[in-house]
């Protein structure tokens, strides 16, 4: 079969699965998957198409098509993911066209999760590192923009294959802490921003009403050196979330032994929900690579219109001071 | 006729506040007094387990008006921000409450059910529950 074939039955089989939800004669909600019989088991997934443009470049890609599958009790539970990432991609420039496919099913998370009492819970598996806010829930259609923050991607890995202890405290506001270990080979490393063997990081957390503020470090140590292997980062984040507004904001920093890798990595966004389904969005973003000496400030404006919260159009704009960085993204995307 | 139009004025706030409903927040008996604070984190299944026991929160269903005084009341959330909350909790793993289909059948549930918890008119009150929480609408 080819590659055109089977991406056209995947899409299709995709759209007929959505449309099927969306229309299904049960309890169905779109946007909290469906569940497997009487089983405690969840299935569900997303995906995602984008459009940039950019100085003279356009791109047009399908960029995740994913899987979920989660369930179990309150002792124990699992969770599983599978993506297809960048299934396809092309790019013209000027006269220039170019088309990329990766067909290869990436394992984005596999956990199991054994809740040991009500302050503790220890996971173990391929996740989310649990650092600042927008890495645990960075799939295009929950977060606000479709593009990412910078600082999201270049300090830390986003994931981590080994275990992770939470300790919770809930009574008149909520304290948490995380410590992140990982000390061997991970799981599907080609998927993650760095491909790691070592990673070691402790987070704390606190959450009063509607605010939440978390400070996280760590070390992490990259397979195959660039400069230098080992390399250190910390991260405070803070958030003020209400029915009307959210603003939230990150800034990092990453140092390798010998050298400050970046200096600074930041944002800070405000989205405003004019409607339920119209929502604003505002976020200014800057940088300083010293490892790729590259640094930049910018600004996005953004607009998503979604007609139901699971189903995301999205719009932005982005002004950089880096030269011919300035672009228009596009996208639709939705979680099932 | 200024103490008169206190006197008016003082009527009215308190009427007011009389004929406010009052609802509450119940629980198995053997379920520890809870913050504000845990009762929130139970019903956004932050917290699952208090003292060994599984909490099973209880909503009413969605265009129920008393679930949608909770919502505003105790989790402080509206409607839309918890439905981009259970949104993103699918991803995480999360489920939302189990709907009931009324309060007479959360409440059944709640006396036969340990670390059950759900939400109801106060005057459905009786001895046999464990009240943890009230507030007026």
């Amino acid at each position: 079969m080819s590659l055109k074939t089977l991406t056209q039955r995947a899409v299709a089989s995709l759209c007929l699965l959505v449309s099927s939800l969306l229309y299904a004669e049960s309890d169905y909600t779109l946007g909290e998957g469906l569940q497997v019989g009487d089983l405690p088991v969840y299935v569900g997934g997303y995906f995602s198409v984008d459009y940039r443009n950019k100085d003279d470049e356009q791109r047009y890609r399908i960029d995740d098509i994913a899987f979920l599958s989660y369930g179990g009790n309150n002792t124990l539970s699992y969770m599983l993911e599978l993506e297809y990432k960048e299934l396809y991609v092309h790019t013209q420039n000027g006269d220039d066209s170019t088309v990329e496919r990766d067909t290869h099913l990436y394992v984005e998370r596999i956990h199991l999760d054994y809740n040991m009492n009500e302050h503790f819970r220890l996971r173990v598996g391929k996740y989310n590192s649990p650092i600042g806010f927008w890495n645990l829930v960075h799939i295009n259609v929950l977060r606000e923009t479709t593009s990412n923050p910078i600082s999201s991607y270049i300090l830390y890995p986003m994931f981590t294959t080994g275990a992770n202890l939470t300790y919770n405290s809930f009574h008149k506001a909520a304290w948490g802490v995380e410590l992140i270990a990982q000390r061997g080979k991970a799981i599907d490393n080609g998927y993650n921003n760095y491909a790691i063997d070592r990673h070691f990081g402790v987070g704390v957390s606190y959450e009063k009403e509607d605010f939440t503020c978390k400070m996280s470090s760590g070390y992490f140590r990259k397979n195959q050196p660039i400069h230098d292997r080992d390399i250190y980062y910390a991260l405070i984040a803070a958030k003020y979330e209400t029915d009307s507004y959210t603003v939230q904001a990150e800034l990092g920093s990453q140092r390798s032994s010998k050298e400050v890798t970046t200096a600074y990595a930041g944002y800070l966004q405000g989205a405003y929900y004019f409607t339920e389904r119209h929502i604003g969005i505002a976020r200014l973003e800057a940088y300083d690579n010293r490892l790729l000496d590259e640094s930049d400030r910018f600004f996005i404006l953004g607009y998503t219109y979604r007609p139901r919260y699971p189903i995301a159009l999205k719009s932005e704009y982005q002004w950089h001071t880096r030269y011919r960085e300035n672009q228009l993204i596009l996208s639709f995307s939705v979680l099932f | 006729m200024r103490h008169s139009l206190i006197l008016l004025l003082f009527a009215m706030i308190l009427s007011t506040h009389l004929i406010a409903q009052e609802y509450a927040v119940i629980a198995h008996k053997s379920t520890p007094i809870l913050t504000l604070e845990q009762i929130r984190a139970i019903y956004l299944k932050k917290l699952s387990r208090i003292n060994n026991i599984t909490m099973v929160p209880l909503n009413l269903k969605a265009n129920d008006p008393l679930r949608q005084s909770f919502e505003k009341h105790v989790l402080h959330m509206s409607f839309q921000r918890l439905k981009s909350y259970w949104s993103r909790q699918h991803y995480l793993g999360h489920r939302p409450p189990v709907s009931m289909q009324s309060q007479e059948s959360a409440l059944t549930f709640v006396n036969n059910v340990e670390g059950a918890l759900a939400y109801i008119d106060a005057k459905n009150i009786n001895d046999d529950l464990h009240v943890i929480y009230r507030w007026r609408d």
